[in-house]
C-alpha cells in the first residue's frame, strides 16, 4: 500500500518536472538568441565607429586658430577596446551555449551547472564592460574640470551618439543574461521543492 | 484468539521502532558545511565592500600647482567626488555592503535555527545575482577612469594625473583591487548557493 502511494507521488513529480523543463527550455533559448543578437550588434556598432572632423586648434593665443583634421576612432580609448572585446566574448559564448543546449536536451546533468557558472561570468564581464564604456563616455561628454580633461563630444557628436547606442544595447543584452541566470536559479529552487 | 497475539506484537514493534526514529539527530551532513561557507563568504563580501568604500573615501591628496599669477602656487586637491564614476563606485559598494550585512545576518539566523524561514533565506540568491551586476559595473567604471588617470590619453588630450598625485592613485588602485576580489567572492557565493541546491537531499 505504501509503496503504491510512493510510486504515484514519484510519477507526479516527474510529470511536473518535465513540464517545468519544457517551458523553461524555450524561454532559455529565446533569451539566449536575443542576447547573442544584442551583444553582436553592440560590438559591431562600436567596432565601426569612426568620425573625421576639422578642429580649430589654438597653439599660441596671439596667432589665429589653425584648422586641423582630427579623427576619432574607437580603439583610441582602451575602455572601448575592452567593451568591444567583452561583447565579442559574450556573443561567442551565447552562440556556443545555444548550440550546446540544443544538442544536449537533458542528457548530461553536469552541463546545466557549468552553463550557470559561465553565464555568471558573462554577466560580470558584460556589466563591467558597460560600466567602463559608460564612465569614459561620460567624461568625453561632460569633461572633467578638476583634472583638465576637455570634453570631446561637442566636436565628434556622431561618434559619441554611436557610443551611447552601443552602450545601451549592450546593457540590455547584459540584463538578458542576468535574467537567464535568475531563471535558471529559480527553476532549480522550484524543482527541488517539488 | 489467534489475532490477539498478532495485534499485541505490532504495537510492541511500533514502540520499538519509534525510539529508533526519534534517536538519530536531524541530518546535517554536507548542508551544514554549505551554510557555514555561506555565512563566511557573505561576511567576506561585506568586509571587502566596507574596505573599498573607506579606502576610496579617505583618498584625498592636496598638491601645490604652479599658477601664472602671484603667489605662483595654489593648492589643488584630488578627491574621489571629482569624478562621477568614482562617486558611483562608492555608492554601489555602500549598497552592496548594506545588502550583504543583511543577508549575512539572515544566513546566520538560519544557521542557528535551522528550518525557520528557510524559504526567504533561499531567495537571498536573487539579491546576490543583482549585487554581482551592480558591483561588476562599478568596478569596471572606476577601473577605466583610474587607467586613464594613470596612463593619460594622447588622442583626446587627457593628461595623466598619477605622476602628480601618487598617494591618491595608490589608494584608488588598492580600492579597485579589493573591489575585484569582492566581485569574485559574490560569484563564488552564487555558485555555492546553486551547488547546494543541486545536491539531492
Amino acid at each position: 500500500m505504501e509503496t503504491g502511494s510512493n510510486m504515484n507521488g514519484g510519477g507526479g513529480k516527474e510529470v511536473v518536472g518535465v513540464a517545468n523543463k519544457q517551458s523553461i527550455r524555450w524561454t532559455d533559448f529565446g533569451l539566449r538568441f536575443l542576447a547573442f543578437v544584442l551583444t553582436l550588434v553592440a560590438a559591431i556598432v562600436l567596432g565601426v565607429d569612426k568620425q573625421t572632423t576639422v578642429v580649430a586648434v589654438q597653439l599660441v593665443p596671439t596667432l589665429p586658430a589653425i584648422n586641423v583634421r582630427a579623427t576619432a576612432k574607437w580603439h583610441h580609448m582602451s575602455a572601448f577596446v575592452y567593451f568591444v572585446v567583452v561583447n565579442a566574448i559574450a556573443c561567442a559564448y551565447a552562440a556556443m551555449s545555444l548550440v550546446l543546449l540544443l544538442a544536449n536536451r537533458g542528457k548530461k546533468k553536469g552541463l546545466s551547472l557549468m552553463i550557470i557558472l559561465l553565464d555568471l561570468i558573462t554577466v560580470a564581464l558584460l556589466f563591467s564592460g558597460g560600466g567602463a564604456a559608460l564612465a569614459v563616455g561620460l567624461i568625453g561628454y561632460k569633461g572633467n574640470s578638476h583634472v583638465r580633461w576637455i570634453k570631446v563630444c561637442d566636436k565628434f557628436d556622431r561618434f559619441c551618439g554611436q557610443v551611447a547606442a552601443a552602450i545601451v544595447i549592450s546593457l540590455v543584452g547584459s540584463a538578458l543574461f542576468l535574467l537567464l541566470v535568475l531563471l535558471a536559479v529559480l527553476n532549480l529552487h522550484k524543482n527541488r521543492r517539488l | 484468539m489467534a489475532n490477539e497475539p498478532e495485534k499485541v506484537v505490532p504495537p510492541a514493534e511500533a514502540s520499538v521502532a519509534e525510539p529508533e526514529k526519534a534517536a538519530p539527530p536531524p541530518t546535517t551532513g554536507p548542508t551544514d558545511y554549505f551554510a557555514v561557507a555561506d555565512v563566511v563568504l557573505r561576511l567576506l563580501v561585506f568586509a571587502s565592500a566596507l574596505v573599498s568604500v573607506v579606502v576610496m573615501s579617505v583618498s584625498k591628496q592636496t598638491e601645490m600647482v604652479p599658477t601664472p599669477f602671484p603667489p605662483y602656487r595654489a593648492p589643488l586637491p584630488a578627491k574621489f567626488n571629482h569624478s562621477p564614476a568614482l562617486i558611483y563606485f562608492v555608492a554601489a559598494f555602500s549598497v552592496a555592503g548594506f545588502f550583504s550585512i543583511i543577508t549575512t545576518l539572515g544566513s546566520l539566523y538560519s544557521l542557528t535555527k535551522p528550518g525557520c524561514s528557510a524559504k526567504i533565506i533561499s531567495h537571498f540568491i536573487i539579491i546576490d545575482v543583482l549585487l554581482l551586476g551592480i558591483v561588476a559595473s562599478a568596478t569596471g567604471a572606476a577601473a577605466s577612469v583610474a587607467y586613464i588617470g594613470l596612463k593619460g590619453n594622447t588622442h583626446v588630450g587627457w593628461g595623466k594625473v598619477c605622476n602628480m598625485y601618487g598617494k591618491f592613485c595608490r589608494y584608488l588602485g588598492a580600492s579597485i583591487g579589493v573591489s575585484l576580489f569582492s566581485t569574485v567572492l559574490l560569484l563564488l557565493l552564487v555558485l555555492l548557493s546553486v551547488y547546494s541546491k543541486k545536491i539531492p537531499k
